[in-house]
Parts: C-alpha cells; structure tokens; sequence
C-alpha cells in the first residue's frame, strides 16, 4: 500500500528525513516511533504530498506520488484519512458539522449522511456531541472528533499523527482501541506516538525513527514494560 | 452539499457585518444611479426620436402653381427615400385649420381671403442629419415659396442647429451616464475584492485544512463566490428597489411636464418591462462583477500561499 524507497528530505541544512525506506501492506497497522523532530511528521507531510522529497521515491497504491500533479492532488489526499497532530478542526462549526466536511468533498449524497455520520460518531463514542463545538469538549473528546472525522468516509488509509499526544492513559487507551477496530475492519492503519507502554500493550509492527532515520523495524510482543518486568 | 457552502457562506456573512455591508452598499449606490442613468438614457432617446419623427419640414407652394407642377412635386418627394411621413394641404384644408384654430372667434375667419392661404408639402425625413440638405433641394424648386420647419429649441434659428441641440443632449447624457457607471462599477468591483480578499485571509486556517482533506480548488471557492453573488444580488436588488420607489414617486410628473412626449413608456406592462429588462441586465453586469472580484481575490490569496 505504501512504500518508502531512499526517501530524503531536506530543509535548508536541516535533515528531516534521511535515506528512509520502508514498506507498509494492505490492512497492515503500523506505529511509527521516535523523539520531536526525529521527522514524523515529515512522513505524514510527505505522503499527503505537502511537500516533495529532496530525493527518493513514496509510491501509494502502486502510484508514485512524488511526480503526482498539484492539480491532483486532492484526490491523493482523498483517499488518506488523517488524523492531525493540532486536531485541525474548524472552531466555529460543530462536530457534526466537521465530520461533515470529507462527505461534502467526496460528494457523498447527502441522503446518507446521518447513517455515516451515525456510525463513526458511535464508533468513537461521541454521540451525544454531535451539536456541540469544539471548543465545548475535552482533548479527548476533540481527538475522537478528529477520527471520525478521517473515518466517515472510509479511506484506504488512516494516518494518525500523535493521536494520543497529551491524553491520560485511560484517554489515550480508549484511542487506540477505536484504530484497533478500525484495522480489524481490515483498513491499514499508520500512527505515530510517543506511548511506548501503549503501543507495547499492542503489540504490533513499530517503525523506530531518529534523526531522520529509521534505525529499527520491529514487532512488539503484545506486553508492556510493567508485564514483562513481573 | 450545496446546504454545507450556502452555511459556510452565510457564516462569512454574518462573522463581520460591517465589511458586508459596505460592499452592499456600494453595489446598492451603483445600481441605483445605473437604473437612474438607464432610464435617462430611455427618455432622452425616446424625446430624440420624438422630434426626428414629427413633421419638420413644412414647404409653402406658390399661389400660382398648376396642378400639374404640384402633382410633379409630390411625386418627386414622395420618391425621396430620405423623406416619410408626406402630408399634401391644400388651401382650402389651410382654411379649415385656421378656422378650428379660430373657433372661439369666428369674426377673424370671416375676415381673411381664402385665397391667401398657400397650399403646403409637410413632411419629415428619416434622419435628421439629412435635414438641411432637403431643405434646400426644396427651396430650390420654383413652385415652393417658402420652407418652415416646426422644431424649436432655445434660440437654434436652423433646423440643423435645433437637430445638433438635441444630439448633444443626448450624447452628454449617454457619456456622463456611461461614465458615472463605469466609474461606480469600478469602486464596487474594487471593494468586493477587497472585502473577498479580507475573507479569504480571515478563513486561511479553514482553507488549509479542507486543502489538506482532499477539496478540490472548486470546492474551496465555491462558499467565497456564493458569498459574493449574495453582495451583488442584493447590491442590485435594493439599488434597483430605491430607484424604483423614486421613479414611481416621480413618473407623474415626469409625464405632465413633457406632455404628448412619451420619454416613460405609457402603458403600465411597458413601464414594467422596461424596469424589468433594466434589473436583468443590472443582475447580469452584478453576476460579473462578483464572479471577476470573487475570482481575482481568490487567485490573489492563492499567490500569496505560494
């Protein structure tokens, strides 16, 4: 599904991404690890196609992306759901209304909005927020807003940049319980975070970058720190 | 969807009232002075062509003409692609005139020989500009006495001048009218850019994240273009509105001063229609306007991102 070949990236002297390569199937759930500035966030730019690399080639869906059109870029973009980092949810519409937005530019007919809208705002447990602002719910309930956002319109892909950045474990443990449905749903699932306890207990494939590098490429046992210390 | 940008619209609307409502006003001032000027422009039209199409040009035949020469006379003029409206008036027809002219003083009919009375050619011509020409071919004939003619504005002595009068009348008319519009049009357009402008910076962050979910430029501009349609629809429609509450308040008037002059069409379907077909054409040119402005301001903040 995606591929990373050789991938660099550059700001100035700055490195963000260096020599990357690394390849993600279809249905497959991923995390990808490391410090601030260790180029995270460049792969998630990198892949909605934000930026171009300085070298090196990202192929999605068999297509390369890094020669895709401006002009097409919007359907790239459509078939990722993602998760940002700062939420990116428009303040002054409600929820509803946010989680609305990828139906109107995927021109879903609006007849089936309510059913969809229905599905993910339960999934994510968010029902009874459906009128409410953002500025009305918690961090918790402002990142669940942020997945059913990505999620009503079913995308090949769900990227999650530090989903469960600043929540409390409990919080950040019911996040990641809505991705594992969400892959068991056979949709791949990429998330970049910093709960290494959490993504232990998960026990999935972890990408370790630093420095712009990916320096491991694992699958976690399933346990985490405390249970493998008993 | 449709539901999801007339929201988005509507919002921008209501977020700063006081942009929305300068750029309405300046549209609603333009159009109000355009569908002024345009009916203006209609009734200096309609008084030209009223007094190019009444009989000017009176020719007075001699006492001592034959039949057979002022037979020959209206024939050749008749043939005058140049001239319409031929009346022949014959002397005893100049006599009736006089004495329903006269009516409520019968004794200055009894008065006057009939035979004083010349027998005359009314005619007019197609176009003004001929005017001069033919009065002088006729003038020239031997059987014409006299040529009058009935126009008169201000102190013009010749018919020429009385036609060149109302010309520029009429062009002064068309090009201030033109002008005033033109430059009304140009602030409105200017200020619906600005304010479109203003918006867009405003919704940048909202920009970046529907760019980043996928929408298409299409789908971005759509709310920023109905949200400028809205101005000028109601720019056009409260302008249009005023001015024609005043030309309503002012029609009476209007048609006692010019009299038989029909510079407001007469019958109340034909005023209508002349007011409708000048709001079409108001809604069409306000159509232009925002979609131009909506259009530069949206390619103007796309440049700035880049």
């Amino acid at each position: 599904m995606v591929e990373f070949i050789k991938v660099s990236k550059s700001f100035g002297a700055i490195k963000a991404l260096d020599d990357v390569s690394f390849k993600v199937e279809d249905g497959e759930f991923v995390f990808i690890v490391g410090p601030t500035g260790s180029g995270k966030t460049t792969l998630l730019r990198l892949l909605l196609g934000e930026f171009r690399p300085s070298s090196g080639t990202i192929m999605f869906n068999n297509q390369d992306i890094t020669k895709i059109k401006t002009r097409d870029l919007p359907k790239l973009r459509k078939k990722i759901g993602v998760v940002f980092q700062d939420f990116k949810l428009l303040s002054e519409r409600t929820i509803r209304e946010n989680v609305e937005i990828p139906l109107a530019i995927h021109s879903v007919e609006t007849n089936k909005w309510e059913e969809r809208l229905k599905t993910v705002l339960e999934l994510v447990g968010l029902s009874d927020r459906a009128d409410l602002f953002p500025s009305q719910l918690s961090g918790g309930e402002i990142q669940r807003a942020a997945i059913a956002r990505a999620l009503i319109v079913n995308p090949d892909l769900i990227f999650a940049d530090e989903p469960t950045g600043n929540l409390d474990w409990e919080t950040a443990e019911g996040i990641m319980t809505i991705f594992r449905k969400i892959n068991e749903q056979g949709k791949t699932v990429i998330i970049s975070s910093h709960h290494k306890d959490l993504i232990a207990k998960i026990g999935k494939r972890v990408l370790t970058l630093k420095e712009g590098k990916i320096i491991s490429d694992t699958k976690m046992t399933g346990k985490t720190r405390k249970e493998k210390q008993k | 969807m449709i539901r999801l940008h007339l929201t988005t619209a509507l919002r921008n609307l209501r977020r700063s009232p006081f942009q929305a409502l300068a750029a309405i006003s300046v549209l609603t001032i333009t159009f109000f002075v355009a569908t002024i000027l345009s009916l203006i422009i209609y009734s200096s039209n309609q008084l030209l062509n009223y007094f190019a199409t009444r009989p000017q040009i009176i020719a007075f035949i001699k006492s001592d003409a034959t039949e057979e020469e002022i037979k020959s006379f209206r024939e050749k003029i008749e043939n005058d692609k140049r001239i319409k409206n031929l009346d022949y008036v014959t002397k005893e027809e100049a006599l009736e005139i006089y004495k329903n002219a006269t009516s409520d003083n019968p004794l200055l009919a009894e008065l006057v020989d009939p035979s004083i009375f010349p027998a005359s050619l009314e005619f007019s011509v197609t176009d003004l500009e001929f005017a001069d020409e033919i009065i002088k071919e006729v003038k020239s004939e031997k059987i014409v006495e006299t040529v009058g003619f009935t126009a008169s504005i201000g102190k013009e002595e010749s018919l020429g001048g009385v036609v060149e009068k109302l010309r520029s009348i009429t062009t002064y008319i068309r090009v201030g009218g033109v002008i005033s519009v033109a430059v009304l049009g140009l602030t409105s357009f200017l200020v619906l850019t600005v304010v479109i402008g203003m918006r867009i910076a405003a919704r940048k962050e909202e920009i970046e994240i529907l760019s980043l979910l996928g929408a298409t430029p299409g789908f971005i501009r759509l709310p920023v273009m109905i949200e400028a349609f809205s101005y000028s629809f109601l720019g056009v429609l409260v302008g249009w509105v005023a001015a024609f509450i005043l030309i309503l308040y002012l029609t009476p008037s209007i048609v006692n001063y010019f009299g038989d002059i029909p510079v407001v069409p007469r019958e109340t379907g034909n005023f209508f229609a002349l007011l409708g077909i000048i709001l079409l054409l108001e809604m069409v040119s306000g159509f232009i306007i925002s979609f131009v402005g909506g259009f530069l301001a949206i390619a103007r903040a796309h440049r700035a991102r880049r």
